[in-house]
Parts: structure tokens; sequence; C-alpha cells
């Protein structure tokens, strides 16, 4: 009989629906890995079993018996502890007073009972004695740790729960070598004592370390479950990417006219490292669309920051148009011919309510060196640009709240077209943006690399970079492992190289 | 447009209380609406309303904009002026200069403490106001305080152009200039961009720090204008005498329209919030209530204003 058992669950976030039909069985005594892409809905899943988010619909049985998870609260009651992949600590406390707060020992229903804390802390900081790292203390406080240190600081406070039940989303991501193995000696030790426990991890080479068996999730549904001994890598990443191996293998159909035409270098990346990536190098030349490929967070979006003057660099060259580029701030790279999309539209593009020509201009304003703001003037500049893309909107005068979040997206790619750059890095541009705005945002794209730009997409959507990038950087662990180009560019490479231990 | 839409309009709002504010003075108290008091009226209104016009831009600028100071440099640079033209005509130009110039220093000073060390605008330019404070008590035993020239008083008092005073004139100037400094210019569209999303702005190159410290400034600027102002005004400069314009000065802008968050609004409303308050203060002193009590007044009114405009939106985004 299964210790846990959801059987179709679901979850719909307004519109979206984040989880179809989730099944997860998870017996005592041993590792249950989970596994899909970004967005599958493994996180909503397992947020669903320990109580964070309620489910629409489905049914949750523990020991065979029906049961409600009412909250985390209710979850804990049950037996259920987990550890977050977003880390739930308080940065300004100690790391024992950490790893206890989910149930502080009181003395006298009341008073924290310091000792009591300090002893039950004691026995988890114990457990990863010697892999810990410099500056690591039961009385150190964790907003001063390391993100690996910080990371085992969640990892003790879900063991510290002593529940019967564990779910890990994502705990070694951050963790190096010696401090995955101490961990996977612990689970080890938990399955010997009949725990259950649920294990979420991108590197297939720990999913076949430490699981007993693996259920995959795909597009919001329950694929296949199987026994690591009785699968193989290959046929996990087939059923990830969910065609059948032969036709996942098919290249993708030459992504651009230009890729013999392509002209001289544009963009060139030599050894450039800083928080989040390291050694990156490549080169990008005028019509060449090259792709940032691999899982959400391995570096990509950090590189393009780096490249545009917003993210630290501590090592390497960049060099745009045969000149040294050492933006330190975006204003730098701008002057210097360097565009930069963010997906994160409302942090970092739109400027929330104002009008609609405000937010074309401020590239104008700066390569031009303006001091006056002619509006007739302003809106002539504009208008071949938003005219490019499809652009639908009542007036330049309407704050750019009133538009759809697509067409809000083309205002702020529409900005940098007003005075054309040489280099566009476009930072998972179509990230909650519509179906038809997405298709006239590639559509002009690769107009743009037809027209001689320098252009890098990174994109979490595998179809999106399958269909328009002539070369893929697949990035793991903050570096670049594999480069696809040509017949390489397959759904079923991308994964397996996205994938792989870094 | 619709009736509903137009009483949400700031400005709306503050011009139909302007009327109903007058027309209940003139009830308490017969003539309080005649065509002189009105004058008089707008003159001790253009002082606030230059005082408002830095504190607008402070504001629009966004994270937690604001200029505590703004009192303390009307009050030093009325006994600059004072010193500086010692009664002689000819020497206002000077006067005009080194009041400038001692607001925008310490103007550039609250800009470098709020961009380069990060100082929230609310404790530094407090800090300022308490300095500021400190050096009028020195100022004052050390040095006369200094009296206005006859032309300054002039140009305050008497009329000047189709029988309205110099300073009333001065007041539109600036109320046509921000008009078009905030509406026309880059630097304007700046200052709405880094009010509205600072990060935003900053991606795309708008030079964040430098607006920010050029807004401080400004804001000095404007004060000490408006200290020169007052020194026509009273004749002679006493400490302190711009302290009444602190608070006055964040509700005017915030009755017109532009909320504390910044990022939207304009100078047009705050002339307005200007006018009302010089109103309701005027109505104050006629039933006899004290500076304390119009103190009193104007903290609810701050007060009573977030709570009525900020039933929207959540202040903070």
């Amino acid at each position: 009989m299964s210790k846990l058992k959801l059987s179709g669950v679901s979850k719909a976030y307004g519109a979206t629906l984040a989880l179809r039909r989730g099944d997860l069985e998870v017996e005592a005594g041993e590792v249950h890995v989970l596994i899909g892409s970004n967005g599958s809905g493994k996180s909503t899943l397992c947020k669903i079993a320990a109580g964070s988010v309620r489910p629409d619909a489905g049914e949750i049985t523990l020991d065979g018996r029906p049961v409600h998870i009412s909250g985390p609260q209710g979850a804990r009651a049950l037996g259920i502890g987990i550890f977050y992949q977003e880390l739930s600590l308080a940065a300004h406390r100690t790391v024992e007073e950490n790893i206890c707060l989910t149930n502080l020992p009181l003395k006298a229903g009341l008073f924290i009972d310091r000792q009591a804390l300090s002893a039950r802390a004691a026995r988890y900081i114990a457990l990863f004695d010697g892999v810990a790292g410099d500056g690591f203390a039961a009385d150190a406080t964790v907003g001063d740790l390391r993100a690996d240190q910080r990371q085992l600081v969640e990892i003790m406070k879900a063991l510290a729960t002593e529940a019967p039940i564990l779910i890990f989303d994502e705990p070694t991501s951050a963790l190096d070598s010696a401090q995955v193995e101490r961990f996977f000696d612990i689970l080890r030790g938990l399955k010997a004592e009949g725990r259950a426990m649920v294990f979420i991890s991108h590197r297939m080479d720990e999913i076949f370390s430490i699981g007993d068996r693996v259920t995959v999730i795909r597009d919001g549904e329950t694929v296949a479950t199987s026994r690591i001994a009785d699968t193989d890598q290959a046929t996990v990443i087939g059923q990830m990417v969910g065609e059948p191996p032969a036709r996942a293998a098919q290249a993708a159909p030459a992504a651009s006219a230009a890729e013999e035409a392509a002209g001289e270098p544009v963009l060139s990346v030599r050894g450039l490292t800083g928080p989040g990536y390291s050694d990156i190098s490549f080169e990008v030349r005028r019509g060449e669309i090259v792709g940032f490929g691999g899982l959400h967070g391995q570096g990509q979006s950090s590189v393009l920051r780096a490249i545009f003057g917003a993210h630290p660099v501590s090592a390497g060259e960049v060099t745009l148009k045969g000149e040294r580029l050492d933006a330190r701030s975006p204003r730098a790279a701008i002057l210097h011919g360097a565009a930069y999309v963010s997906g994160d539209r409302s942090r970092d593009g739109i400027i929330q309510g104002r009008p609609i020509i405000e937010n074309l201009t401020p590239i104008h304003y700066l390569r031009q060196r303006l001091v006056l703001a002619r509006p007739a003037a302003l809106r002539e500049k504009a208008r071949p640009a938003v005219e490019a893309l499809h652009t639908r909107f009542a007036g330049y005068s309407h704050p750019i709240n009133s538009l759809s979040g697509g067409n809000q997206q083309k205002i702020v790619i529409a900005r940098w077209l007003i005075d054309r750059p040489d280099v566009l890095l476009l930072d998972d541009p179509t990230k909650g943006v519509d179906l038809s705005a997405k298709n006239d945002l590639f559509s002009l794209i690769r107009k743009l690399a037809a027209e001689g730009l320098g252009i890098v997409l990174y994109s979490s959507e595998d179809a999106e970079l399958l269909a328009n990038a002539d070369r893929i950087l697949v990035f793991n662990g903050g570096q670049v492992t594999r480069e696809l180009a040509g017949d390489e560019r397959t759904r079923f490479n991308l994964y397996r190289a996205a994938y792989e231990a870094a | 447009m619709n009736v509903g839409a137009l009483v949400r309009q700031p400005l709306v709002v503050a011009l139909a209380l302007i009327v109903v504010l007058l027309a209940f003075g003139e009830w308490l108290s017969p003539g309080f609406a005649a065509p002189q008091q009105i004058l008089r009226l707008l003159i001790v209104a253009a002082l606030l309303g230059i005082v408002a016009a830095g504190q607008n831009l402070v504001i629009l600028g966004g994270r937690e904009g604001i200029d505590l100071s703004v009192g303390g440099v009307v009050s030093l640079s009325a006994i600059v002026a004072g010193n500086l033209m010692s009664g002689a005509d000819s020497g206002i130009p000077l006067a005009i200069l080194g009041c400038v110039a001692t607001g925008a220093l310490f103007g550039l000073f609250n800009g470098l403490g709020v961009t380069l060390l990060r100082i929230p605008p609310l404790v530094m330019t407090l800090g300022m106001l308490g300095v500021l404070q400190g050096l009028l008590v020195v100022i004052r035993q050390g040095i006369p305080s200094g009296r206005a020239a006859p032309a300054l008083s002039q140009f305050v008092s008497q009329p000047f152009l189709l029988g309205l005073p110099g300073i009333i004139w001065l007041w539109i100037a600036i109320g046509v200039v921000m008009a078009l400094l905030l509406t026309r210019t880059v630097f304007g569209h700046r200052v709405y961009a880094i009010g509205s999303n600072e990060h935003a702005a900053y991606m795309a190159g708008v030079p964040v720090r430098l607006i920010r410290i050029a807004i401080f400034v400004l804001s000095g600027v404007f004060a000490a204008i408006a200290g020169i102002c007052l020194l026509g005004y009273s004749g002679s400069s006493f400490a302190n005498v711009g302290e009444q314009y602190m608070l006055p000065s964040i509700i005017a802008v915030v009755f017109g329209g532009t909320p504390l968050s910044g990022g939207k609004g304009g100078y047009t409303g705050t002339m307005a919030g200007a006018v009302l308050l010089t109103i309701l203060q005027s109505i104050l002193t006629t039933v006899h209530i004290d500076e304390s009590g119009r103190q009193m007044v104007f903290g609810a009114t701050l007060i009573l204003l977030m709570f009525f405009y900020g039933r929207g939106k959540a202040m903070r985004a």
C-alpha cells in the first residue's frame, strides 16, 4: 500500500492550467524522483501535497485513507514535510533558530527553551559536519551565509520536521558534489528507517544515483512512472519530450536563410565570468540568431545582463563591432549599440502609468542626446517601429497599462528600433505574451537578423529556440556545455544536453 | 468625460473647494472675498507655490521622495538676501545670486546623500533641516537680520502689470516653465520615468542618479527664490520664517494630484493646491485660530488626503 497517493489532482490559476492531471504514488522506504521540464507542474504537485496550494480536483490518500490537507499546518500534522525551492529562511536569525523554526521548543508553554533548541539543532548540523564549509556554525546569521550553506540550512529545517513523508523540491541546485554526496547518504539512512521521500532534480546523474522510482510529468500531466532499474536516461528524456525518439530527433528546419550568408562577427565574448556564470565564450555574426538554451536559471539571463552592463563581471571581455565593451551600466552599453529586452516586463521594461509615447522614446533620447521632447516629431520617429510590430493601440498619449501584455512588450521592443542597435539581446522576451504577439515578435526578429543585426535569444520555450535560432548554446550550471548547430538542433538533443550532469 | 470621472480629477476638486472656501469666508466675515483681499491671498499663495514647485519635482521623482528641508532653506535664503542687499536696490543681483547658490548647494547635499549614500529622502532632508535650524541660530546671534531693498518690496506687493504685482507674474512664469519642463523636455520625461519605474528607467539608459540630484538641487533653488520673495513680503528677515512652508508645500502637491508615490501628476494642480491652502489658512486666522491650531489642521488635512487619495491603490507599489 502506498504511503502517499495523489490521484488526478489539478490546479488552475485563472486561465492558466498549472496542473491538468497529476498522479503520484510514493511508498514508504523509497526515494521517488519527480521530473519534468520548466513549468510542467512538478512544483505545483509538490505544493498541493504540502498543503500550500489547494487543488481544484483530485483525491489524496495517506496510508490508504482519503485525507483533506487544509494548509501547511495541516500537512505537517499529517506528517508531510517539505523543502522549498524558493528558500523560506529568516535571514536575520541564526542557523539553529531557523532549523527549529517550524517547531520551537518551549518552556512553560511560553518562553523559548534555548538549551533544547541548541541541542535539537546540533543533531542536524552534525549531519553535514565537514562539508558545510567555512563560517557555518549554529550561531551564524543565515543572511551572512553563502547560497549553498543557506540551502543546507533549508535541508536541515526540512529534516528537523522528522516527518514520515519528506518532499525535496530541487534541494541540490546550489550544493557542491561533496555536499550532494553527504545529502544522499542521509537520504539512504532515512530510506532504511522507512521514510517516504519525493525528490525533484534536473540532474540525470543524481536521479539515477539516488532514485528508486521515477515519475515523469509533462504539460501538467503525469506521463509515466517506472523503476529506475528498469529505465535509462534516453527513455526518461523521451518521455519528457513527449515524442517518439525518431521524431524528436528530427532537426528543426533551417532557421534562417541568412545562415550561410552570415556576415562579419559583431559581438564576441571571451571567457566572461561573474556571479552565476563562468568562462562563457561565443561569437555572434551579423544576420545570425544565436540561441541560449537549457534549464531555467543556468546563467543565461546573467550572461545577457552582464553584456548589457546590468550584472557584475569579474573576468573576461566583450567586443562589440571590434571595439572593447566594458559596460558598467546599461547606459554605456546602449551608447555602444547594444539592446536588451527582458521577459520581466513590469520590472525591467515598462514605465507604468506613463503614456505610450514616453515608453517608446527613452533610448532615442539617449542615443540622439536630445534635450527637448517635441511630441509630433517623436510620434513620426516612433511610427515605423510600432507599425513593424503590428502594435494595436488607441493613441500615443494613452497609458501603457491600457495595453495587453503582448502589446506592452511590443512597445518595449519598438523603443529599440527607432535608432537601430547592432546587437539585440533577448532575455526570454515572450514570457506571458499571447500567441499572435509571439508570432509578430519572431517574424520581426528574423527580419531584423536578415537586415544585419546580431541577435542572441534566450527562451525558456524550447520550441521557440528550435524554430528561430541558427545555433543553440546549451547552458548548464552557469557554463555552456554543448553547442547544437545544423542537424543537431533537435528537441531530444536539447533535453539531453540540458539534463545531463553539469 | 462624465461627472463621476470629473469629480475624481484632483485639479477639479481643488478648484471647486477654492470657490466653496471663498464663499464660506465671505459668509464668516464680509469682505473676505473682496478683490483686494483675493490679491493679497494670491501673493501669499505664490510664496507657498514657489516652494511647492521644488517639492513637486522631488515627489514626482519617486522612491519615497520628499524634501523636509525646504523650510530651512527658505529661512536661510531670506537672511542671506537681507544681508547681501541690506536695504539697497543695488544689492539685489548679488542677493539673488547668493541665495540661488545657497539653495542649490543644500539641494546638492540632499541629492548626493539620497543617491550616493542611499539615505532615504525623509531621513536625509530631515537631517538637513536640523543642520539648517542650527545654522540659523548661529547666524541670528552674529549677524543683523538684514532688510529688504525697496524694489524687492515693491515687486512683491505693488501692482506691476495689469494690476498684478511682479511676484504673481513670476509665479505664472514658473507655472509655464514647470509645465514645459515636465511635458516638453527629456528631463521632464525622465523625472516621470524614474518616479514610476526606476529600474526600468535604468535599463533604458536613464541617468537615474543625475536626474535625482538635479531634482533636489532644483528644490533648493525654488526654496531660495521663495526666501527672497518672502523677505520682500515681510520687509525684514527673522529666523525660522520659512518653517511654516514644510508641511503646506507637501499638502499642496498632494492636493494637486501628485501622489506621494511619485511618477504622475503635475504642477498645475499644485498651484491650485497652494491657493486652496492659503485660503484655508486665512479662514483659520479669521476665526482666531492661532499658529499651533493651524498646524494641527494642516497635519490632519494631509492625513485625510492620504486616506482619500490612497484608497484607490496602495501607496507603495
